[in-house]
């Protein structure tokens, strides 16, 4: 049992090996993380520059089950607030992005600047000289709940919390050399938008990201099709606080070769079929434009942000948490400035791997689906087994079947959760 | 309309005839039948959010550019290759209009609801959305040219696995 009788929820194993199942359906849990880990001392992703680009121009968004705002103001500086007028707690703002030169609440019509600052209350000073706010009233002192903004290479981060450390340091060298790679070396364009609400758990994404092990089982398509094999090259690199993982493979010539350890592994399985043919290729013999040999390269950011090349597709993918059985799952999808129209149209057909229809993605939704029904309905208690690739140290692997970058996301959670370790081996 | 009202007519009823075969065939899984309804020599099926469309984006939820990639759609599915929720589909089309009809083309538009119930018997609304399609008339009957089905129930349920 994972949960004592006092209904306390702990880690049985010191290396995160173990994970108490209780973490993914506990209300309880659930409300202390939007106070301890969105509300706390970390960088939340808020959205792209380049989707704020003028003054004025202003984006929706969510931290944990907070509804933000992001705007560009008159200065050029960016800003973050909660979308809930400090008068009476109305949404202000109900376009998801738009331009605008203030903000109305519509019930009452307080006004707020692009800094979230309260500058007009009607009737402040009463009608005909009768009531009005009382002289200590200070617009100052009623504007928006704002948060913290810092950039890194044209992403817009915002914390609640003064605990936060500087944003390079959160983000870690990995994050930084790969945001560069994806995000910098070309100025990247928003060329859509997909969204998937997946009824599993917001932690449960978390770990899927940090899990090459299932990425060549579950997504057949993938190995049918040459995207991803189980031989490929690859590994995981972790920051300090191990809560944030890059996870990469690269294809090469040899893994043509490779046809018999395929088959290998996936004997017994019956799932395996390398004389699959498609109608259309088209969508698989898309070069990579980067042409640095990475086939899937996967940056994924405690708590909500993962940036994602999946073979010749970019993508920012944002978590909104909505209560402990639904996460929306938000894909801002990228080309670049630089791309002439046909790898414009490259990138449409490519489109077609990631996202709620991708033939990949698609089936991540319902592995999600289907781990948040197992642990709905079993009897309370138990715990998850990660031991694929090792247990023990949390360390960078040069190898992809592994779940240690999972354990590395729970031994940061654990820690800004603050649950105890328990169990005979931590009180050993 | 500058076309006969028997024409119109026709139209109005070739485009209902086809919607309920294209929507019945999809509800039974029988995706080769579903795959030629679509013009083998041009044809183009997009799944789009309303969302992306009005901001101007044209990237799709689902995009098949060529006949081959509507044959792979289904055929990931009949070959078993895609993990994805099997529940039971019921497409319910309404409002049929023909917006133009000229020599063998028609363009027409209707509203889809679609419902997904479960292995257990509970049903629930999947996907709300609009047809919007270029057809083609030809020696095999009614063709489709372009099909784009603009989903207003963007935040996909889910998954979209099975074409709408």
């Amino acid at each position: 049992m994972n949960q004592d009788r006092k209904g306390r929820i702990e880690w049985t194993r010191s290396d995160f090996s173990r994970v108490p199942y209780a973490v993914f359906t506990d209300p309880e849990i659930y409300q202390q993380e939007n106070e301890k880990i969105f509300r706390g001392p970390v960088w939340n992703y808020l959205c792209h520059e380049s989707e704020v680009p003028q003054i004025g121009d202003f984006v929706s968004t969510w931290v944990g089950e907070t509804r933000v705002v992001v705007t560009h103001a008159r200065d050029g500086s960016f800003h973050a607030f909660e979308n809930s007028c400090a008068h009476r707690g109305a949404q202000i703002v109900t376009a998801v992005r738009g331009n605008a030169q203030r903000f109305s609440c519509p019930y009452h019509l307080w006004t707020y600047n692009l800094s979230g600052e309260l500058t007009g209350v009607p009737m402040a000073a009463g009608v005909k000289g009768k009531g009005g706010m009382p002289p200590c009233f200070e617009k100052k002192d009623h504007g928006l709940a704002r948060m913290r903004v810092e950039r890194y290479g044209g992403l817009i981060f915002g914390t609640f919390s003064d605990e936060a450390p500087p944003l390079q340091q959160f983000l870690g060298p990995h994050s930084l050399s790969q945001i560069d790679r994806l995000l910098v070396q070309r100025p990247p364009k928003v060329l859509g938008y997909l969204r998937q609400r997946i009824p599993g758990n917001w932690k449960l994404y978390n770990e899927n990201v940090r899990d090459p092990y299932h990425g060549s089982l579950l997504h057949q398509f993938q190995v049918s099709f040459g995207l991803q094999q189980p031989t490929m090259k690859g590994g995981i690199k972790l920051d300090a606080e191990r809560k944030n993982t890059w996870n990469h493979s690269i294809l090469s010539a040899e893994d043509k070769d490779n046809q018999a350890i395929v088959a290998q592994a996936y004997e017994g399985t019956g799932k395996y079929n390398p004389n699959m043919r498609m109608a259309d290729p088209a969508l698989t013999q898309v070069p990579l434009d980067l042409g640095d040999g990475y086939k899937t390269t996967i940056l994924s950011i405690f708590p909500s942000l993962v940036v994602a090349q999946v073979d010749n597709t970019y993508a920012i993918r944002h978590l909104r948490p909505k209560g402990p059985d639904l996460v929306e799952l938000h894909l801002t999808y990228l080309g670049f400035e630089s791309d002439t129209p046909e790898m414009t149209r490259d990138k449409m057909l490519t489109a077609n791997f990631i996202g709620p229809a991708g033939y990949i993605s698609l089936e991540d939704g319902e592995a999600l689906r289907l781990v948040q029904q197992g642990i709905r309905h079993r009897h309370p208690g138990g715990s998850e087994v990660l031991e694929m690739g090792g247990i023990g140290p949390i360390e960078d692997t040069d190898y992809l079947s592994q779940e240690i970058s999972i354990r590395g996301f729970w031994s940061f959670y654990q820690r800004i959760m603050g649950l105890p370790m328990g169990g005979p081996e931590a009180s050993a | 309309m500058n076309s006969p009202p028997s024409d119109t007519l026709v139209h109005w009823l070739s485009a209902h005839q086809f919607f309920a075969t294209y929507a019945d065939h999809l509800d039974h899984e029988r995706f080769a039948q579903w795959v030629d309804l679509f013009d083998p020599t041009d044809c183009r099926y997009e799944v789009l959010s309303r969302e992306n469309r009005d901001l101007g984006l044209s990237l799709p939820i689902m995009g098949c550019f060529s006949h081959g990639m509507v044959q792979d759609r289904v055929a990931m599915l009949a070959k078993g290759v895609l993990t994805y929720r099997r529940d039971k589909l019921l497409r319910q089309v309404s409002n049929v209009q023909v917006l133009s009809g000229s020599g063998a083309s028609i363009k027409a538009r209707a509203n889809l609801v679609v419902y997904q119930s479960s292995e257990e018997g509970v049903s629930s609304l999947y996907m709300v959305a609009r047809y919007e399609c270029e057809l083609l008339e030809g020696a095999q009957g009614l063709k489709i040219r372009h099909m784009a089905v603009v989903v207003d129930s963007f935040g996909i349920d889910t998954m979209l696995a099975v074409p709408l």
